[in-house]
């Protein structure tokens, strides 16, 4: 009876650690599977299959949903996600669907991590500090690694659109130089194709239709005619790259092609139309969050999730109450009126998302010192929020041409650290404007920057540091953020905008921002 | 000689003579103020002030709007030019406001211009002007039978606003319209007669840049560059302490 009841005890316990043990892994495997990166999301250039038609892919905050609303996306042969030029690097790289068609650093890292670093996203044409650093050494990819940051080589003194070389109002002097790219013989400001290297952010690869809208035929930034598409000779929007070097989506990807892929035999007409139509379908925005549940659901605010992007309106000036840049969130405010089905953590991070869009539409404080905010018009200071200048329904851009210098590369107000510092990773020019030219409206003539931004393209004193605001959507899955990758995750982004325009925000609201950010 | 006297003088003149007499002053007339200052913005209940002091007295200039706004505010960090007439209405935010008045932003950065005061009780901006239509701006500076037009510029400045460009926009469709056979650009410089008798003249080459940049988004909107010219008057125009701003200018003659 005893070895009876020992043996039911026995195998009471085997059933027992065997369930519990199978629950422990059923958390693990969810907690795993749900909010840490998934290697297996990178998309390697050349590799095919199918990119299905709606996909969902993790990241700390939840998921980044992807929509392509043209169907699903045969990517053997498709000029987007094959390697085209020398190197083996296809579009898709550095515009991976499970970081909002961008790339964020944990992806980079678990790359580096993965291959040993041969991934081709490590090129030393640009994935690399310094194309002249043995490439084997992460030291060597640093500033990929660490923030993001592929190294952007841009001629000096600039070219103009049709390839003269005009004379800029500006001198460039290298007085840091980490990497020794901007020093270098070869590669550097006194080598033979005198060059000026500055590291940016790869920017979204999607909901384009928003980012290319042309604003007025008259730029509200310059007082000038806006740029035109040489093909249609009608406006273009500006507000794709950081310095708005191309624009179109043409020129773009021509560009790609010869900056990041090395290419030289240049992209057949049909290679070029479907890598455009294939950025023109394809929209990103966080679809679940992993304490508010779904956002994309009945009832909920409208402006989020893929779909939301794919149907929205275009050029649409939403700094007002009636329709905010990224639309109502009112069935959001009162936790209390939420589903019952909701968990209470559910219900007040939803509440949270809510107030942090009332803080982003209404929150007001004095925006000071922005070239090309202030300085057009507008008044220095002038009591307004943060949607004055990230306006655009959807994708909270500008919807003029959106170059403003916010103060994230000029000294003393950037990013890096505010006195010297031997870990400093970015380069350091001083540009000297002429005596004649108009000056930096609130730096002078004088100015030390990590990035000149958009003066590089135009060789103007008063763009010197000036840098076109980026989208807001999927920003959970590509981080850090700014163009310097200087912000490692949204509360340090929240951070400088309280530092910078001294807006005193209490830990609550700055919650409620980062909460509100990591939504869209 | 004083101002009084000469101006009982000429009144005299015209009285006996029938003449038309150019009165001559040594300073602007008692009722302008066109000075360089600091300008000061104060916070309120609702939008903010922009103010500016001279000779121990403050003086409202406008209020915060938005870039289609008809008065474009200064700049703390810039020193600015002030050109109005003092109006005989209540002080707004505690300054005596001016009519007509004309901001010009200096370019360079003065650092002492940086006065920022905080909201107080009984300094209330008043109600937010009402937005322009944009058919009403279209209108702006359309003179004589709708054939010239008229684009003002701040002191030292090329920048076209809003309004200006709409005007430039307006031009060019007219010249479209009527099928014009020359559309003549003209440029001019100014002087500024400042309330301490001082004399302040635009740069010299402030026309020229201003009559280019009007000939160039001409010919950008599809007007033939033939049919476009471009001069402009070096020499600056005389200044009488009133209309100086309207002589910041560049004007588009359509000629059918």
């Amino acid at each position: 009876m005893k070895r009876v009841r020992s043996q039911r005890n026995l195998i009471r316990l085997v059933v027992i650690a065997a369930i519990g043990l199978g629950l422990f892994a059923m958390i693990l495997r969810r907690g795993a599977a749900s909010y840490s990166p998934q290697p297996l999301s990178w998309i390697e250039a050349g590799a095919g299959g199918t990119l299905p038609a709606e996909m969902n892919f993790e990241n700390l905050s939840g998921k980044v949903g992807i929509l392509n609303t043209s169907g699903p996306i045969e990517m053997k042969g498709h000029p987007f996600f094959e390697p085209l030029g020398v190197n083996p690097r296809g579009c898709v790289t550095c515009h991976q669907p499970a970081n909002a068609m961008s790339v964020s650093v944990d992806a980079l890292r678990e790359r580096w991590r993965v291959t040993k670093g041969e991934d081709p996203v490590f090129a030393a044409v640009d994935g690399s500090n310094n194309p002249m650093l043995p490439q084997a050494l992460e030291s060597s990819h640093s500033l990929l690694l660490n923030r993001g940051l592929f190294r952007v080589g841009l001629q000096w003194p600039p070219r103009d659109r049709n390839g003269k070389v005009s004379q800029p109002e500006f001198t460039i002097e290298v007085v840091r130089d980490p990497t020794g790219v901007n020093l270098d013989s070869t590669y550097g400001l006194k080598g033979v194709n005198p060059t000026v290297s500055v590291f940016r952010r790869p920017r979204p690869v999607a909901n384009l239709k928003y980012v290319m809208s042309p604003d007025d035929v008259f730029n509200i930034k310059t007082g000038t005619l806006m740029a035109t598409d040489p093909e249609t000779g009608q406006p273009v929007g500006m507000n794709l790259m950081a310095d708005s070097r191309h624009l179109t989506l043409k020129q773009q990807a021509i560009g790609a092609y010869r900056d990041h892929q090395e290419g030289r035999q240049g992209l057949s007409s049909e290679s070029l139309q479907k890598i455009i139509a294939f950025e023109n379908q394809v929209y990103v925005a966080q679809s679940s969050d992993k304490w508010g549940g779904s956002l994309v659901e009945p009832n909920g605010p409208i402006g989020l999730g893929p779909r939301a992007m794919a149907d929205g309106k275009i050029h649409v000036l939403a700094n007002n109450n009636r329709d905010p840049v990224f639309r109502l969130f009112d069935s959001w405010k009162k936790p209390d009126a939420m589903p019952q089905e909701l968990t209470a953590a559910q219900r007040e991070f939803r509440a949270s998302v809510a107030r942090g869009n009332d803080v982003f539409m209404f929150r007001q404080f004095w925006i000071r010192d922005v070239t090309h905010i202030n300085s057009i018009g507008l008044g220095n200071p002038i009591k307004r929020s943060c949607s004055t200048c990230h306006n655009v329904q959807m994708t909270g851009q500008d919807l003029a041409p959106g170059w403003v210098d916010v103060g994230t590369t000029n000294y003393p107000t950037w990013t890096e650290p505010p006195v010297f510092s031997d870990k400093a990773e970015l380069p350091v020019f001083k540009c000297t404007c002429d005596k004649v030219a108009p000056p930096h409206p609130y730096l002078g003539r004088v100015i030390y920057t990590n990035d000149p931004g958009r003066a590089l393209i135009t060789g103007k004193c008063v763009d010197i540091g000036s840098i076109v605001m980026g989208q807001f959507r999927g920003l959970a899955a590509r981080a850090p953020y700014f163009s310097n990758g200087s912000a490692k995750n949204l509360r340090e982004l929240v951070d400088f905008y309280d530092r910078r325009f001294d807006m005193k925000l209490t830990e609550q609201e700055k919650q409620d921002l980062e909460n509100f950010l990591s939504v869209l | 000689m004083s101002t009084a006297l000469t101006i009982l003088m000429a009144l005299a003149a015209v009285f006996f003579t029938g003449a038309t007499t150019v009165v001559q002053h040594d300073k602007p007339p008692a009722n302008r103020r066109n000075f360089i200052a600091c300008p000061i913005v104060r916070d309120t209940k609702t939008m903010p002030c922009w103010l500016a002091e001279y000779e121990g007295e403050l003086y409202y200039l406008g209020q915060q709007g938005s870039s289609s706004s008809e008065f474009y505010p200064p700049q703390l960090n810039h020193e600015v030019l002030v050109e109005g007439t003092v109006a005989n209405e209540a002080r707004i935010c505690g300054g005596i406001p001016l009519k007509s008045v004309r901001i010009s932003v200096r370019q360079e950065l003065n650092r002492a211009c940086n006065t920022l005061l905080p909201a107080e009780d009984g300094l209330d901006a008043p109600p937010a002007p009402a937005r322009r239509p944009v058919e009403q701006l279209r209108q702006q500076g359309a003179e004589t039978d709708g054939r010239e037009f008229i684009v003002p510029f701040d002191f030292d400045s090329d920048y076209l606003t809003l309004h200006t460009t709409r005007i430039v926009g307006e031009s060019a469709r007219v010249a479209k319209a009527v099928n014009a056979s020359r559309i003549e650009v003209m440029g001019y410089r100014a002087t500024t007669w400042l309330s301490n008798g001082q004399k302040f003249i635009e740069a010299a080459s402030i026309a020229e840049r201003r009559a280019k940049k009007i000939g160039g988004i001409l010919v950008g909107l599809g007007l033939l560059p033939a049919a476009v010219s471009v001069k402009w008057k070096s020499e600056p125009e005389p200044c009488d302490g009133v209309t100086d701003p309207e002589k910041r200018r560049v004007t588009i003659k359509i000629v059918p």
